[in-house]
């Protein structure tokens, strides 16, 4: 979903676009795929603005989140997805796990 | 929250399971895996899913229970009532249902003839009908399994006659959770593994505490080791007649990841309706599959659940399912996200250990698993199966 256009106070992360990915699966793709200086630059481009971006996102219940909003809410979920990779691991990777795809999501 | 620091505590508590060695041969015997699918999962109450999953009249899941070889249709019925069939037509034994979830609008017709069931299992369509010899459809339903509810979980039993009712088999744990708000957190995320290890191994693997600050160094550093008491021992253990359960506290000490510390402050979802907790982590153990972990969270409390489904003596699938608070905001939903991302990462690592383990027990370099006092757990679940297969050292029922 790169070309995301996002909430004007939050348009500096628009260069990461990429990672405003509707599914869990989606994301741990994207973690996967990515080299560490990827995910690290966009943690330290949200991580920052988190708690600002959830205040803003949660002016509106979740179930009815304005369009623009929506992919703000999932790089959000995007941020979850690498904490562990930026804050623990160094790397896209757990260290000592069965590989991911057998760690299978039922929807 | 006292946390236990004299030591061998619980084998005081409990003198009758021992604190002899305990045989491994359980979890590498083919002989022993096929008497398993008999003596134990056609003799005892087994989870496969709960009301929730099917709110509507129609609604419907299949379970395929490869260690009874058949597979399940639960089922909710016009009548509101959740019943449990055998998935198999009358007419030929056809496997009748072959979606894992989904909802009956009229009938549900046999992919090989077309013979149609309703919600509550009654043949009702029949193509060509006249050309059979004396078909009674009233006598021709779904066969059925006898089926019932524990607080929302749904069990069903397949031996010819319970020797228990549920809420009997439950015991002290059906106390324990009476009334509990289960309904209120909401199913929000399912997993599946498929592992080359016993089921056993798997659970085993699962029922103690004592690997947490080693096997998980990576995914929780320092987040296990107390200043007093650094090997994580447990809070509390009870120890029910088919079921147990240990619990521990949370380390306030350690310091959280910053992104962990962010959600910490986030409002979380709550439900105005605590769990019993006995710890701030309880590991409920439900005999023989099924695991309920309530984890104490800061506004409210989720929980979790296992269902270990063995394939065969050394293949299983582990059944992973996060029930949270539902959340109405961003933020919410986020923060439970956070808890099930930190979880998940553990489990990945657990999952590793479940196969690791089974390659050293297959190799018969050991015959037996040496326990510690806080992994009495464990041996009280060997002690229980035993009590069903009647080999080693069961207390005899």
């Amino acid at each position: 979903m790169a070309g995301v256009s996002l909430p004007e106070p939050f348009q500096s992360l628009e260069p990461f676009g990429a990672w405003a990915l509707a599914t869990e699966r989606e994301r741990r793709a994207k973690r996967l795929s990515s080299s560490m200086e990827e995910i690290q630059a966009f943690y330290d481009a949200l991580f920052p603005q988190l708690e600002a971006v959830v205040a803003y996102l949660d002016q509106f219940p979740l179930d009815q989140l304005p369009a623009e909003a929506q992919p703000l809410y999932y790089l959000t979920l995007s941020l979850v997805e690498v904490t562990s990779a930026v804050e623990l691991y160094h790397n896209p990777h757990i260290f000592e796990a069965i590989e991911p795809a057998r760690f299978r999501r039922v929807e | 929250m006292q946390t236990a620091t004299e030591n061998r505590r619980w084998s005081k508590e409990y003198p009758e399971l021992g604190t002899g060695p305990v045989p491994a041969e359980s979890c590498i015997s083919p002989e022993y895996f096929e008497l398993e699918r008999e003596r134990v999962f056609r003799r005892t109450w087994l989870n496969v899913g709960r009301v929730d999953d099917i709110p509507n009249a129609g609604d419907f899941f299949v379970r395929e229970l490869a260690v009874c070889k058949t597979s399940i249709l639960v089922i909710r019925g016009k009548d509101g009532v959740i019943r449990g069939f055998h998935n198999v037509c009358s007419h030929r034994s056809n496997k009748l249902v072959w979606e894992e979830r989904g909802t009956c609008r009229g009938a549900l017709a046999c992919h090989f003839h077309s013979w149609g069931y309703n919600a509550q299992g009654q043949l009702t369509g029949v193509p060509d009908e006249e050309n059979f010899h004396d078909l009674d459809k009233s006598k021709l339903g779904l066969t059925s399994v006898t089926t019932d509810i524990w607080e929302g979980f749904i069990f069903v039993h397949l031996g010819p006659q319970p020797q228990e009712t549920l809420t009997d088999y439950m015991g002290g744990v059906a106390e324990q959770f009476k009334g509990a708000a289960f309904h209120k957190r909401h199913l929000t995320h399912t997993y599946k593994v498929e592992e080359q290890a016993n089921w056993k191994v798997a659970l085993d693997a699962q029922n103690e505490a004592y690997h947490l600050p080693f096997q998980h160094r990576y995914s929780f550093p320092g987040m296990f080791v107390l200043k007093d008491n650094r090997y994580l021992r447990l809070s509390g253990v009870k120890l029910y007649n088919h079921h147990a359960v240990w619990s521990t506290t949370y380390n306030s000490e350690s310091t959280p990841t910053p992104t962990g510390a962010l959600m910490n402050q986030l409002n979380t979802a709550t439900t105005n309706s605590r769990l019993p907790m006995l710890g701030d982590f309880d590991f409920f153990v439900i005999f023989p599959n099924f695991v309920i972990l309530q984890f104490r969270g800061i506004e409210d409390d989720y929980y979790m659940t296992y269902n270990f489904w063995p394939l065969a003596v050394d293949r299983c699938i582990w059944e992973i399912k996060f029930h949270f608070p539902p959340a109405e905001t961003a933020g919410q939903r986020l923060s439970q996200e956070y808890l099930k991302h930190r979880i998940c990462d553990v489990l990945q690592e657990d999952a590793v250990a479940h196969e690791t383990l089974q390659t050293g027990l297959n190799s018969r370099a050991k015959t037996h698993l040496i326990l510690q006092d806080d992994e009495i757990q464990i041996r009280h679940f060997h002690t229980v199966l035993e009590d069903y297969m009647g080999f080693f050292n069961g207390r005899g029922h």
